[in-house]
């Protein structure tokens, strides 16, 4: 579905990404992990066409997304979350939601004067629903910017659903979770998979790495240093090395 | 052509007054990332502010004058940043906008009150005196008034570059949070952004009212436009590009006025404007 | 009752105003564009219905259509431009329409006398309410007609979809691309909405004045245009409203005993009001 060929992001001398070759497969579930500075949140953007490509291709579903810019790349079911929450926090749960309704299968089921001038009536039963799914339903009239962290983690992902992504791009999602609430994130991720998104995982909490990815590829200063299972990437030494340094 | 590099030289001279307007507005842009409006309104009452010592000692000499304007310049940019961006929170962007045009219009009214709106002479110096090389004059005046826009952009860049109060505007303006976390003073580097480009300003308004021999409440508003269009031309936060676009300006002006008059003079220059926003709007010099 | 009734009037018009940059402010984009999109549509209802005999509805009409093309004209590079850089384009902008119908001459001979826009004298004798015998309580009704739909239509907008997106644009840009939000769609349609509703604002003005000229399309007007949102804050368009009360009714008029002392207590109170209030009188958050 997902195809990085020979990527590369520089930013004037530095290269942040450098000759990525990664698939990603319909169904799977792939994280992408690494040190800080590694280039993960880099590929994110590049994908998500936030930055465009210095050299290499990004290839979604066999077609280049070479010069598509990110809110056409959502049309085509490419959705992505942010490492620190960018919600709309001037408008409630249920607005941030609404706003993300923009996937293609909605613009051509409604007509435009629906889709645009509407109002709340028409779509209450989708957003109920993505609500029911991140446990928000009781909040959706609360500011965005007043809910708890971990709420507005769940609304996060919510509203990257809201697009009815086919690939969805986590970055960090877990990070200041604890126990409990990776567990319920990854019990989410792995309802997500069952109702046929795939995922790319970008993240540093290896509890949530480990339990629910299929394949896992390791970046090292913007290169993928390995790939494998999870059982196999922990074992790696060159990945222990990375990670942790020297011998 | 002789008329044509007459107009150039006499606009560049002006035009220093320009680029020190300009400095002001794109060094406070540069600095809090926010805009004055007041600025050009300002440095006209400071202007004023100088013909206050006239009404104590009637006989002082123009450099008095001018050093009142300068003082003056500094206290009234001090006032400016307390009354709109001391007190209001971050997270509002548009109310110290709103608040810097409360006081562009209270400036303008104090003006036209204690004036009852009629123009002030302001006092000059080296009017009488022209240099000549040939069939080309160059008036003292605006010599002088060229001469001190360069001396306070030395001492400007002298102050931004060998200070330690220079250092810590320049840390403020790249990363104010973190220069909070390592002990500065963020409100006081602010509080010192005004008070440098209020005395810039205090000295421009002086100049400016010295080389047209009157002063106006009318000047405010065609001065902001012109500041904040030189400002946009030589690039947001930018000081070399500030003083590069208001000789530009300056100069470009005069040459319009001269060859198509007074009324098609300020069209052009919109037309220049637009020309930059259009195939350079991130102007002249990056910040 | 006449005083009352072009009361009225005044704020009927000046709401129209502040809508239209109301609506721009919501996607975050700062105008001061919305006095020139005001004049386009004054200089074009006169001279629809002074020189071509139309009647009024339809010039309106055709006002707002030219405020809404300009706008859209003005809405595409607008999108090149960030930030406070926007308000310096969009003052330049109004400043070069200003200009333009300082330099605009279009008259025709209608019996022994000439009419029509001539210059930097203006365009006189917009007599239609005059000449077809409106009173002024019926004019006044006839502003009202078009701010009730405007505010009804705004309103409605923001209860909608496209009110949502709006608000989520003017937060966070990149967030919005992000969820599938077409950026340069949202911001170009704001802007040319705001264009259409100033456009019927200025021909209304055009109308009621009788006589309008390059100078009462000012930086000034353009500032109040902002200032009504901004003060009344953005959370709806009853904001708007209020704050044009509050200027037209309570300060300009409600204060005249003051005299001359009411211009300067204008000023000292928008920067009173930003300090104490900076999210505006209604505040900016939806619930």
């Amino acid at each position: 579905m997902l195809e990085l060929k020979g990527l590369s992001r520089h930013f004037g001398g530095v290269k942040a990404v450098d000759g990525l070759d990664l698939t990603v497969r319909q169904g799977e579930i792939v994280g992408l992990i690494g040190p800080n500075g590694s280039g993960k949140s880099t590929t994110v953007n590049v994908i998500a066409g936030l930055f465009p490509v210095t050299s290499g291709e990004v290839r979604f579903n066999n077609e280049s997304l070479e010069g598509l810019p990110t809110h056409k790349r959502l049309q085509r079911g490419i959705a992505r979350t942010f490492q620190n929450i960018r919600l709309f926090g001037q408008l409630s749960v249920w607005q941030n939601l609404w706003v993300a309704q923009n996937a293609p299968e909605d613009h051509a089921r409604r007509g435009f004067i629906a889709r645009w001038l509407g109002g709340q009536s028409g779509v209450r039963a989708e957003i109920a629903q993505l609500l029911e799914f991140s446990g928000l339903a009781h909040k959706q009239d609360e500011l965005a910017a007043n809910l708890a962290f971990g709420e507005q983690r769940r609304l996060e992902l919510a509203r990257a659903l809201a697009a009815k992504p086919k690939l969805l791009l986590l970055d960090e999602p877990a990070a200041g979770m604890n126990s409990e609430e990776i567990g319920q994130l990854r019990d989410r991720i792995l309802k997500l998979r069952a109702q046929g998104i795939t995922i790319l995982l970008i993240e540093h909490v290896m509890e949530l790495v480990m339990g629910v990815t299929d394949r896992i590829a390791v970046l090292n200063f913007g290169q993928k240093i390995a790939e494998g299972r999870p059982a196999e990437i922990q074992a790696d030494p060159l990945v222990r090395k990375a990670y942790l340094g020297g011998a | 052509m002789l008329d044509f590099l007459q107009a150039v030289s006499d606009g560049l001279l002006f035009g220093a007054t320009y680029a020190l307007i300009g400095i002001g507005f794109t060094l406070v842009f540069g600095v809090m990332h926010k805009l004055n409006l007041a600025y050009a309104a300002a440095s006209v009452g400071a202007a004023y502010a100088g013909l206050l010592i006239l009404q104590v000692a009637a006989g002082a000499p123009p450099w008095v004058v001018f050093l009142c304007a300068f003082l003056g310049g500094g206290v009234i940019g001090w006032l400016v940043y307390v009354t709109c961006f001391h007190f209001i929170p971050l997270s509002n962007p548009l109310a110290p906008l709103m608040a810097t045009v409360g006081m562009l219009l209270l400036i303008d009214e104090i003006i036209v009150h204690l004036t009852a709106g009629m123009p002030q002479n302001y006092p000059a110096m080296f009017d009488d005196v022209m240099l000549r090389a040939g069939e080309f004059t160059l008036r003292g005046d605006l010599l002088l008034v060229a001469g001190v826009s360069v001396v306070c952009m030395i001492a400007l860049l002298a102050l931004l570059y060998r200070t330690r109060l220079g250092l810590a505007t320049r840390a403020v303006s790249q990363q104010a949070v973190a220069a909070q976390l390592c002990g500065i003073r963020v409100g006081q580097v602010n509080a010192m952004t005004f008070v440098v480009t209020g005395l810039l300003g205090g000295i421009a308004g002086a100049l400016i009212g010295a080389s047209v021999g009157a002063l106006s409440p009318l000047l405010t508003a065609p001065l902001t436009v012109k500041g904040l269009i030189v400002t946009v031309i030589g690039g947001l936060g930018s000081i070399p590009g500030a003083i590069v676009a208001g000789l530009l300006v300056g100069a470009l002006e005069n040459v319009f006025q001269q060859f198509r008059g007074v009324t098609e003079r300020d069209l052009y220059v919109m037309l220049l404007l637009f020309a930059f926003l259009i195939f350079r709007p991130s102007g002249l010099f990056k910040q | 009752m006449d005083f009352y009734y072009g009361l009225a009037q005044t704020v009927g018009i000046h709401t129209l105003l502040g809508l239209s940059a109301y609506i721009v402010l919501l996607t975050g984009q700062v105008t001061l564009a919305q006095a020139a999109f005001f004049a386009i549509g004054a200089y074009a209802a006169g001279m629809l219905t002074v020189l071509a005999g139309w009647h009024i509805v339809p010039a309106l009409g055709a006002s707002a259509m030219f405020g809404a093309a300009t706008a859209c004209a003005v809405g595409f590079p607008a999108l090149r431009v960030k930030g406070l850089m926007l308000v310096v384009a969009t003052l330049a902008f109004g400043e070069g329409v200003r200009l333009f119908f300082f330099n605009f001459d279009y008259q025709v001979a209608k019996g022994e006398i000439k009419v029509g826009p001539l210059g930097g004298e203006g365009f006189r004798q917009i007599r239609y309410f005059q000449e077809h015998g409106w009173s002024t309580g019926e004019v006044m009704l006839f502003v009202w007609v078009f701010v009730v739909l405007a505010m009804a239509a705004l309103w409605w907008l923001d209860r909608s979809r496209y009110g949502a997106v709006l608000r989520a644009v003017g937060e966070d840009e990149l967030a919005a691309q992000s969820v599938g939000v077409n950026l340069t769609a949202v911001k170009v349609s704001a802007m040319t909405v705001g264009g259409a509703v100033a456009g019927i604002g200025g021909g209304l003005y055009a109308h009621y004045t009788t006589h309008i000229e390059h100078a009462n399309f000012n930086v000034l007007l353009a500032t109040f245009a902002i200032a009504y949102p901004i003060v009344g804050g953005l959370k709806n368009v009853f904001g708007t409203l209020a704050a044009v009360i509050f200027v037209q009714a309570f300060l300009i008029e409600g204060l005249r005993f003051l005299g001359d002392w009411r211009n300067l207590l204008f000023g000292a109170l928008i920067v009173a009001a930003m300090n104490l209030r900076p999210q505006g009188f209604l505040g900016g958050r939806r619930a």
